[in-house]
């Protein structure tokens, strides 16, 4: 339960800290703090957990992002509390061989459900936009990569920093890791 | 874990995601506000570190240095406030001679200065914060400008900050005419350019294929869309198209909006 509300206000500090990083040069893609955290959470925590994180990061991310264009709301208020849920889901699959102490599918995991993030925002502002026209040229690319790329060299540092916040607060994330080093 | 745990959590997820999706745009506006408001102090502490950091790396500056800029910002101020009282004399007159002409009165705003607190962190909107709020008088809709030209309008008003749509999203739409000619049309931010990295443009739509624009010239908001006064400077144009139906110009912003820092909202009448 403590570390549930350590991973909640981490994701709240890394949410008002990538405000101040600015888009990337050269490809314009931005730096996602926060989806790295609550992939973490997906894969520390049990399933009650991760939707309560997913719950929480989606309304968050929607109270600072929805936006009402002549009183009506473009993307509905939820939208990324249901996608981040269902992304939360797919990492918490692979949680039995993170509890066994490895990471490195989850780091690569966590850039392209990151990216994932970024594609699913453009093809729903796409579709609720008039007139619906698709333009996939290589800037938009790059900003749905360039966020999972960097998110994805960025979560070994989070994911490190969160195991070391979790042995802090007395959780264990990896208990089979200990079994194994137990035996 | 036990599906006991499972299923309820689950049941219990989903109620309140229902919930969400059917908070009213007045209710979500609520919602919103109310997280600006707690954010805001964060967004704040965090704007100061990043100013002093941001000084701290340009460098101090020598005392003859700061003498020599207050001498030259003095001088400046004094200037500008001589201009301004000529100008608003002018506006007077200009007012008098229009009621005697039975033309509606030009209306005569007032500046609320604001400080850029952060920029919008996510890829597909123009967004920033400011300082100021609905305790200040502001509310939704309201034009955002600064010395340059044209920021935006006000989105989400919390009550000690508020959120600035830039003119470069693509929801911002702004009714705009081209100097030196009769061609309006509505100004409005590109998705492929929002957002992203170097100078963003923004498009000029509903233009008629005889517009004829030129490179260079300038766009000034027509005041007839309601929210944005007559008369702010947009941008310039980059370049012209003609296409089957009408034509479309494209637009660099009067205003860098990649370095913001501070910004007036335009808060109503003065009158």
């Amino acid at each position: 339960m403590i570390f549930f509300f350590v991973l909640l206000i981490s994701m709240f500090l890394a949410l008002i800290g990538q405000t101040f990083i600015g888009p990337l040069p050269m490809i314009g893609a931005r730096v996602l703090l926060m989806p790295i955290i609550m992939f973490y959470g997906s894969l520390a925590l049990p399933t009650p957990g991760m939707l309560a994180l997913c719950f929480c990061g989606g309304l968050m991310w929607d109270a600072l992002h929805t936006q009402i264009v002549d009183g009506n709301v473009e993307i509905a208020m939820g939208w990324s509390i249901m996608l981040y849920a269902v992304l939360g889901t797919l990492m918490s699959g692979f949680r039995p061989l993170f509890q066994r102490g490895r990471w490195e599918i989850h780091c690569l995991l966590s850039g392209v459900c990151t990216s994932v993030i970024v594609l699913v925002e453009y093809l729903m502002i796409t579709f609720r936009r008039e007139p619906v026209v698709f333009i996939f040229n290589k800037e938009i690319w790059w900003r749905i990569g360039g966020a999972g790329l960097i998110a994805m060299l960025l979560s070994p540092l989070f994911f490190f920093a969160l195991n070391y916040l979790a042995f802090i607060v007395g959780y264990d994330p990896q208990p089979d890791r200990r079994h194994k080093r137990s035996r | 874990m036990t599906r006991r745990i499972v299923i309820p959590s689950v049941v219990a997820f989903l109620a309140l995601v229902t919930l969400i999706f059917l908070l009213s745009p007045h209710n979500i506006r609520r919602v919103q506000a109310g997280f600006l408001e707690t954010i805001s102090p964060f967004l704040k502490g965090g704007s100061t570190v990043e100013k002093k950091y941001r000084g701290f790396k340009e460098g101090l500056k020598s005392i003859e240095q700061l003498e020599d800029e207050n001498k030259r910002l003095l001088i400046a101020n004094k200037e500008m406030s001589a201009t301004n009282q000529t100008l608003r004399g002018l506006e007077a007159e200009n007012n008098r001679l229009r009621k005697m002409l039975d033309y509606k009165e030009r209306t005569e705003f007032k500046l609320l200065p604001a400080r850029v607190i952060s920029r919008d962190s996510s890829t597909w909107y123009t967004q920033i914060t400011i300082d100021r709020g609905e305790r200040d008088g502001i509310t939704d809709d309201m034009p955002v400008l600064n010395e340059e030209g044209l920021v935006g309008k006000t989105t989400v008003v919390a009550p000690h900050s508020s959120i600035v749509v830039l003119i470069a999203d693509e929801t911002c739409g702004v009714a705009a005419h081209a100097e030196g000619s009769r061609e309006q049309g509505i100004v409005r931010g590109e998705r492929s350019h929002n957002g992203g990295a170097g100078v963003p443009t923004i498009g000029f739509n509903f233009l008629s294929k005889q517009a004829n624009l030129k490179p260079g010239q300038n766009v000034f908001t027509s005041g007839t869309g309601g929210v944005f006064p007559p008369g702010i400077l947009v941008g310039q144009i980059k370049d012209f198209k003609v296409g089957a139906l009408d034509s479309y110009a494209t637009i660099v912003p009067a205003v860098d909006l990649t370095t913001l820092e501070d910004v007036f909202v335009v808060v109503g009448h003065s009158k």
